[in-house]
């Protein structure tokens, strides 16, 4: 499985993240929650908590907001995030 | 030369006014490019959000939410009026203040009980002016609204939405179409008009469940309006002094060639009358 996802992480007021990674791990309401490719859509609400996109160095504190997954597509939109 | 010297200090005085205007039209337009950066950027968020509470959306479960109650009669409503801080801005708060008084004026014909929230100086000082009571005011948005900014002033209204305490919240503001065009728009943003969705539904997997997720999703939704609203008339609000402004050092030069003309003229006609005057002295010696 060589896909990628397209990731974005968007605040109001503005795009804070857009591009391909492997994988995404994100705080969910109930603990986290990890993406691969060809996840089932999915939409989930976030809590407070670190969202890391792929392996490098690519995280944000997050507070709030959902996630989006569908066709490889993973869309984050939370109201608080900050670039760590 | 009395009349030259009083030309002369015009002259001054419409220059140093052009210098002026021509200054704040130039700022105008590079923070209404920031601003216009900010509509844009705010655009993806808003979309995103949309389409989720559209993909969620069902008639079934809209009854359950208060948010998305539907009054069947308007018997209090809160407004929100939007306004710069600042003047200057040609007829920018001007068409806001008349946009607002037909709002009101609508919603006193059918009976619902207004209160009137404002945001900036010029909207603030014009109710004082003709005396009608405000709910509340704010005078502390800069040029630069944030979503914690648009959160704040309309909190408390979700909140007294949600208790039952008011039956429709509209905001008045500028839309940002383009430079051209900054149009005075009243939207109603409460209750939540769902948005409508396109393409086809997926089927998703909901955690913990799609109403928990539109609870939460909703006020974001409110409140992401009223941001929209703020950027794009903050934006709006340097588009309009922009033009205001341009216009203002383009009169302003017209008036210098006036002045310019009429200064040189009545100089000319002095020399003129000057040497007619030595011309005549001398002839009247030779005589």
């Amino acid at each position: 499985m060589s896909r990628a996802l397209k990731v974005s992480v968007i605040s109001p007021e503005a795009t804070l993240f857009e591009g391909e990674a492997p994988s995404v791990i994100a705080p969910a309401f109930d603990g986290e929650v990890g993406i691969l490719p060809q996840h089932a859509p999915m939409v989930t609400t976030l809590g407070r908590g670190v969202l890391r996109v792929g392996e490098g160095t690519t995280r944000f504190q997050i507070e709030g907001g959902f996630l989006q997954v569908v066709d490889d597509v993973v869309r984050v939109v939370t109201e608080q995030a900050t670039k760590l | 030369m009395a009349k030259g010297r009083e030309l002369k200090g015009r002259i001054k005085s419409v220059e140093n006014t052009r210098k002026i205007t021509r200054t704040m039209e130039m700022v105008a337009t590079s923070k209404m490019k920031r601003a216009q950066d900010r509509v844009v950027a705010a655009r993806p968020y808003a979309r995103a959000l949309g389409e989720v509470i559209a993909s969620l959306y069902s008639p079934e479960l809209a009854e359950r939410f208060p948010l998305l109650r539907q009054p069947e009669r308007e018997g209090r409503a809160a407004v929100i009026l939007l306004t710069s801080n600042r003047g200057l801005a040609g007829a920018f708060n001007a068409n806001l203040i008349k946009e607002v008084r037909t709002l009101l004026a609508k919603l006193d014909a059918v009976g619902t009980q207004v209160e009137l929230h404002v945001v900036g100086k010029k909207g603030v000082g014009y109710f004082g002016y003709i005396g009608r009571a405000l709910a509340a005011t704010r005078t502390d948005l800069t040029d630069r609204p944030s979503a914690a900014d648009a959160a704040s002033l309309v909190d408390g209204l979700i909140e007294r939405f949600t208790a039952g305490a008011l039956d429709a919240v509209y905001v008045v503001g500028s839309r940002f179409n383009s430079v051209l065009s900054t149009p005075p728009t009243a939207d109603r943003i409460l209750p939540v008009t769902p948005p409508s969705a396109t393409g086809a539904q997926k089927d998703y997997l909901l955690y913990p469940s799609a109403e928990t997720i539109l609870t939460e999703l909703l006020p974001s939704y409110v409140r992401n309006a009223v941001y929209r609203a703020l950027v794009e008339t903050a934006a709006a609000e340097q588009a309009a002094r922009r033009t205001a402004m341009k216009s203002a050092t383009d009169n302003a030069g017209e008036m210098l060639n006036l002045l310019r003309r009429t200064y040189n003229r009545a100089r000319q006609a002095q020399i003129t009358q000057e040497i007619a005057e030595i011309v005549g002295g001398a002839s009247a010696l030779q005589g």
